[in-house]
């Protein structure tokens, strides 16, 4: 029995709280019948554990040995009536709910809930540096003043003062500008003050009819200097709002995860075609995009044949890459063919930098 | 050795894949957060509490919090049911100290066995042991951080030490001497009991 005292006594501990496999749990009494030390220590955590499992109250379940919470399963015969309860309650805390909005808005609403989520971690690291000059709070400015284009074209009441951007600015330029004027307002007030103006913004934009009626977003709109339909235009802020938190979360240190998959096949495919737009004479190029479903292969450029090469991507690397967050050497790609016509997909998807 | 293979192996992508629901809102990731550690997260404050009416508290608490601040879970650092775990046991002994206040305020003039009528082996007794229980928890909830991964799963989730090393991603021997370095300083803990007279024996 020596030989077993060591290991024995390594056991007790997980013993006491009923945690042995059973080859293991049947070695432990066979040496505390013969070891005073060991059997010493064991009763000493046993009553460590005991006190651990308390004394029931009268409205408590009976919790006696610890064996008893062996039972693997999620143990559903308790709280049946409390399940809603709690589900309710919890649910009610979140504000507000995720609307119930169309297919081409749940995109952008998902990214929105994702984003304040987010920025409940943030209080004390406001002022870490994002992305560009822009700290977190910048960062979040910037977006009040991204998001505002969509709203001024769908008629949504203005959150920031009124610009004073002379009329005729190139888009880029306008866009730049105004950002800049968001930023200096809302460097003036408190994050919370700016979260609340950017959570207001979007909280309209989901309430629109356009976000809710496929029909009424098929209509065409420029923002941007970008002509498209508004259902697009949704799909394009989804996209800034989750690489954004993107930004925000690798500043501190958090994994934003990348949106749910059928959002993601959204901002792909739309990336995509706008990709395509501007390599419409490039040499052809089969695009694939791993991993969102069927058929997510696209000849982008010239109608020539045969195509000049083949490009393989993660729809996340992908993304980043459009959203100007890679750099066209750096992008994970898988590449067959003509490497220079390739190499012209990824710069041009990384210079279209429409974020 | 070799450990056999259990579903916990695939819990880290279950996980992520939950989590990466719940910070975007989807609420059907809360519901199966729930159907899967609901009855976990009442267990844990039961035993703290020794309440059904403060376990639905304490796990409203714990889920709302799970749904309003998703990020305080992080994947990287460990799994979801010992974060659920140690999460409601903190709520828990939370809710055991704010009675206890609570209790001293509106029945500062009354005895203990009036604040207690539920005695099990004897009023005294009783209050002393929930006292102690308090102090154990107590200690439990501030043990550091692998140690009390451990407890939460051998003890109040029901695993092996075999499961929990494989779950935690820790070899078995370091699941084992963790558990044992946390026990025996629970133990440690009551060497002083703040009344020692009243102490059961064993």
């Amino acid at each position: 029995m020596t030989n077993d005292h060591d290991g024995v006594r390594e056991l007790l501990a997980a013993w006491a709280v009923g945690a042995l496999p059973p080859a293991d749990a049947r070695a432990v009494p066979l040496h505390l019948a013969d070891c005073e030390t060991c059997a010493a220590e064991a009763e000493r955590l046993r009553a460590t554990v005991r006190l651990l499992d308390g004394t029931p109250g009268p409205d408590a379940r009976a919790s006696g040995a610890p064996g008893d919470a062996r039972d693997g399963a999620t143990g559903g015969d308790q709280g049946r009536d409390g399940a809603d309860g709690v589900l309710a309650s919890a649910l009610r805390s979140r504000r507000p709910r995720t609307p119930g909005v169309a297919p081409h808005a749940a995109p952008y609403a998902a990214a929105v809930a994702g984003l304040r989520a987010l920025v409940r971690e943030l209080p004390g690291r406001w002022g870490t540096p994002v992305v560009h000059d822009w700290d977190a709070h910048a960062t979040v400015a910037h977006l009040v003043a991204a998001d505002e284009h969509l709203a001024v074209a769908l008629g949504v009441g203005a959150r920031l003062p009124a610009s004073r951007i002379p009329a005729g600015t190139p888009a880029a330029h306008a866009w730049e500008l105004r950002t800049a004027d968001a930023i200096a307002h809302e460097h003036a007030r408190t994050p919370e003050e700016t979260v609340a103006t950017w959570a207001a913004q979007a909280a309209d934009l989901l309430a629109t009819p356009e976000a809710l009626d496929p029909a009424l977003a098929a209509r065409a709109a420029t923002v941007m200097g970008l002509r498209l339909p508004v259902a697009d235009h949704f799909v394009i802020r989804a996209f800034e709002a989750w690489i954004h938190a993107d930004d925000i979360g690798r500043a501190l240190g958090i994994a934003v995860p990348p949106p749910p998959d059928e959002h993601l096949e959204q901002l792909v495919r739309l990336a995509v075609r706008i990709l395509g737009l501007a390599l419409h004479d490039a040499p052809p190029v089969l695009v694939e995009v791993t991993g969102t479903g069927p058929g997510t292969g696209w000849v982008l450029g010239s109608d020539a044949e045969p195509v000049a090469a083949e490009l393989t991507l993660d729809p996340v690397d992908f993304c980043l890459l459009v959203g100007g967050r890679y750099a066209p050497d750096e992008v994970p790609r898988g590449l067959a063919g003509d490497e220079r016509a390739a190499r012209n997909v990824l710069a041009t998807a990384a210079s279209l930098a429409w974020l | 050795m070799v450990v056999p293979v259990e579903p916990t192996l695939e819990q880290p992508s279950i996980d992520v894949e939950l989590h990466r629901r719940l910070v975007y809102g989807d609420e059907s990731a809360l519901r199966e957060a729930y159907a899967a550690y609901g009855a976990l997260v009442r267990r844990v404050a039961v035993r703290v509490t020794h309440s059904q009416a403060a376990a639905e508290d304490v796990a409203q608490e714990v889920f709302a919090q799970l749904w309003t601040s998703p990020y305080g879970f992080d994947a990287r650092r460990g799994s979801l049911r010992t974060w659920l775990s140690m999460l409601a046991h903190r709520r828990a002994v939370d809710w055991v100290r704010r009675e206890a206040r609570h209790r001293k305020h509106t029945h500062a003039d009354d005895s203990e066995l009036h604040a207690i009528p539920d005695a099990g082996p004897g009023p005294h007794e009783a209050v002393v042991d929930r006292e102690r229980s308090l102090l154990l928890h107590t200690a439990l909830a501030e043990l550091p951080r692998t140690q009390r991964e451990v407890v939460h799963l051998a003890y109040f989730a029901g695993r092996t030490y075999r499961q929990a090393a494989v779950e935690l991603g820790i070899p078995e021997g370091t699941a084992k001497t963790r558990l044992r370095s946390a026990l025996r300083k629970l133990a440690e803990s009551l060497a002083d009991p703040p009344d020692p007279a009243a102490a059961r024996g064993a």
